[in-house]
């Protein structure tokens, strides 16, 4: 994920929330949340020497999948729950987010914009997969199982009864503010549930 | 993957005859203490009880860079560095000594024979005072709670106020839970290894064929056997039902597969590796052990319930430590989805606990092999404890936000 996102969550969360990391990775944003907003965070991460990396820096870590990382907490035992980077990844991201709004008040996403325009371009000039800085590895190798845009997103939200509260977006050049669908490489939004809705 | 060294071949260390082997902490011996007034859970009140420990490392200053080692069922206090009688290594010389994972060069490490054990801690084979002749199967039954209660007393005996971490694998990690729940305020880290809050039916049934192994062997005598004729048969074939359940699959096939025995004794012709292996571990286990001592602490094991039948919370909630809970995903014994549940329920009790399910392959043995990513975990986590001291912010992650 690119860089400014990490910047970007990191100014959504105030000082001293909960905040569990799905999908912690070596744990190093995790740390720098803990060290520069003094939340109380935790990790879940299934990689063994990520966990290990985790360890080291004195981080809460759950070694498991996500959804079982999920099923060991309470019902709103964290302010924010964070799936950065992980998310075009989930067998089931519906039933993720759900569970992931079960734990936490708010739900932060980060995802791959599969319409940026480089993509577009590839498929439509070679009529291959597209390989591209954001999406480096090709079909028969990628871990992502989903190929969703930030219009797939916002349509994704809306049916499942989540307002997107905030939301930036990333390429190689920084953040883009006009036509993200098209120009932007990486996408996040911070979501809570719409009002009324089903979603908790 | 490449968990443990290939030095597992030599096992763990216990009942080993390992030529030339090196401790870093040279002879060790432990020592033994009698501490007065003790009563177990179940109503006995013994005068005193002696108790085996060893300490290795220098306690600082504050006072606040103890750890308690807790030892398996069949472990002593002689966790690290040579025996001076037997000159065999500690249990966990592995990852007990200067430089290794539990750092004697930072922490002061106490080990002690468990109540109802057999190597210097009060147990069945110790005299019985009103009757001048070893109690047998008139010594109490004994809990993993009285057992570590005797160490709490210990540990306030050496004036510790306050222990950074209680750690221990199998046996050893019910005893660390115990700790959390019974003295919260003494120790700032449980670290429960290979373990369970409560035996399932399997492992009660392993157990139960030990027993049987023990009690139908007609040296048993109820109990009151000679010490020149104890009841060896049945403690060997425990021992040797034991050991198949600390393996793996993998580690049997590996270390043993369908090779055949090289000097091949009449008795015994044509025999396996594996065969001669458990012979061997039954006829050295039975040299050092008290059946009746493997008895009661088998019991003790299976009627160890951390929340004691009531619903997990109200236990739960006395719990003050932060925990690393750790399991491995080739143990059949103490199976990985028994520590997940723990950890869940810890978790849903709002306790910081760090849960690494470590992907070795041979089995419950593998908290006591050499296992280099094994000793990296408690290193790094311990060091951290060291680092934050015993007054790290308690169990309080939720409060410290506001809903």
């Amino acid at each position: 994920m690119h860089p400014g996102i990490y910047a970007t969550v990191a100014n959504w969360i105030p000082e001293k929330s909960r905040v569990l990391d799905l999908g912690t990775g070596d744990g190093a944003f995790l740390e720098q949340l803990v060290k520069t907003r003094h939340v109380s965070g935790e990790g879940v991460e299934l990689d063994a020497s990520s966990v290990a990396k985790c360890v080291q820096r004195g981080l809460v870590v759950h070694q498991g999948n996500i959804a079982d990382g999920l099923d060991q907490y309470g019902d709103g035992a964290f302010d924010y729950v964070l799936l950065l980077g992980t998310f075009q990844e989930l067998v089931a991201p519906s039933e993720i987010i759900r569970e992931a709004f079960r734990v936490g008040r708010q739900v932060v996403v980060a995802h791959s914009n599969f319409a940026h325009i480089r993509v577009r371009l590839q498929i439509l000039t070679s009529g291959r997969t597209p390989i591209t800085r954001s999406l480096p590895t090709p079909w028969y190798r990628t871990r992502n199982l989903h190929f969703l845009s930030v219009l797939d997103f916002q349509d994704f939200c809306r049916e499942s009864g989540f307002r997107q509260q905030a939301s930036a977006y990333f390429n190689a050049r920084g953040q883009v503010r006009f036509l993200p669908n098209l120009r932007a490489e990486d996408a996040v939004s911070l979501l809570q549930p719409e009002a009324g809705s089903m979603a908790r | 993957m490449p968990a443990a060294s290939k030095s597992f071949a030599q096992g763990d260390l216990q009942d080993q005859k390992v030529a030339g082997y090196q401790s870093a902490l040279g002879v060790t011996r432990p020592q033994t203490v009698s501490l007065p007034g003790f009563r177990t859970q179940s109503g006995f009140t013994f005068e005193a009880v002696d108790v085996s420990y060893l300490t290795l490392g220098k306690l600082a200053a504050a006072r606040d860079n103890a750890i308690l080692v807790c030892h398996a069922l069949s472990g002593s206090a002689h966790v690290a560095g040579l025996h001076p009688d037997t000159q065999r290594p500690g249990w966990w010389d592995f990852h007990v000594g200067p430089g290794k994972a539990i750092d004697t060069d930072k922490f002061f490490v106490i080990c002690a024979n468990v109540l109802g054990g057999c190597s210097g801690t009060t147990g069945p084979a110790s005299i019985n005072p009103k009757t001048g002749k070893p109690y047998g199967m008139a010594f109490p039954s004994v809990t993993v709670r009285d057992m570590v209660a005797v160490q709490a007393k210990l540990v306030a005996h050496l004036g510790i106020a306050k222990i950074l971490a209680v750690i221990g694998g199998s046996m050893g990690g019910m005893q660390a839970l115990a700790w959390a729940t019974d003295f919260p305020e003494r120790l700032q880290h449980c670290v429960p290894i290979a373990t369970c809050p409560s035996h399932g039916a399997m492992q009660i049934a392993f157990n139960e064929i030990g027993r049987h192994a023990i009690l139908s062997d007609p040296n048993w005598h109820g109990g009151n056997y000679s010490e020149a004729h104890p009841p060896a048969h049945g403690l060997s074939v425990a021992r040797m039902v034991g050991h198949v359940t600390y393996l793996s699959e993998f580690s049997m096939t590996h270390k043993f597969g369908r090779q055949r025995q090289a000097e091949a004794t009449a008795a015994h012709k044509d025999q396996f590796s594996i065969e001669s292996y458990l012979h061997h571990q039954g006829e050295s286990f039975v040299k050092r052990f008290d059946p009746n001592s493997y008895l009661y602490l088998t019991r003790a094991l299976d009627r160890f319930d951390l929340f004691e039948s009531q619903p997990p919370d109200a236990m739960l909630k006395r719990i003050r430590a932060r925990f690393l809970v750790v399991s491995f995903s080739s143990d059949w014994l103490y199976p990985p989805v028994q520590s997940r549940e723990l950890v869940r329920l810890l978790k849903r009790a709002n306790i910081p606990v760090t849960y690494v399910n470590l992907d070795t392959d041979y089995g419950h043995d593998s908290f006591l092999i050499e296992n280099p990513p094994f000793a990296n975990l408690i290193r790094d986590y311990l060091e951290h404890g060291r680092q934050h001291g015993l007054h790290h912010p308690p169990a309080g992650r939720l409060e410290t936000a506001a809903k």
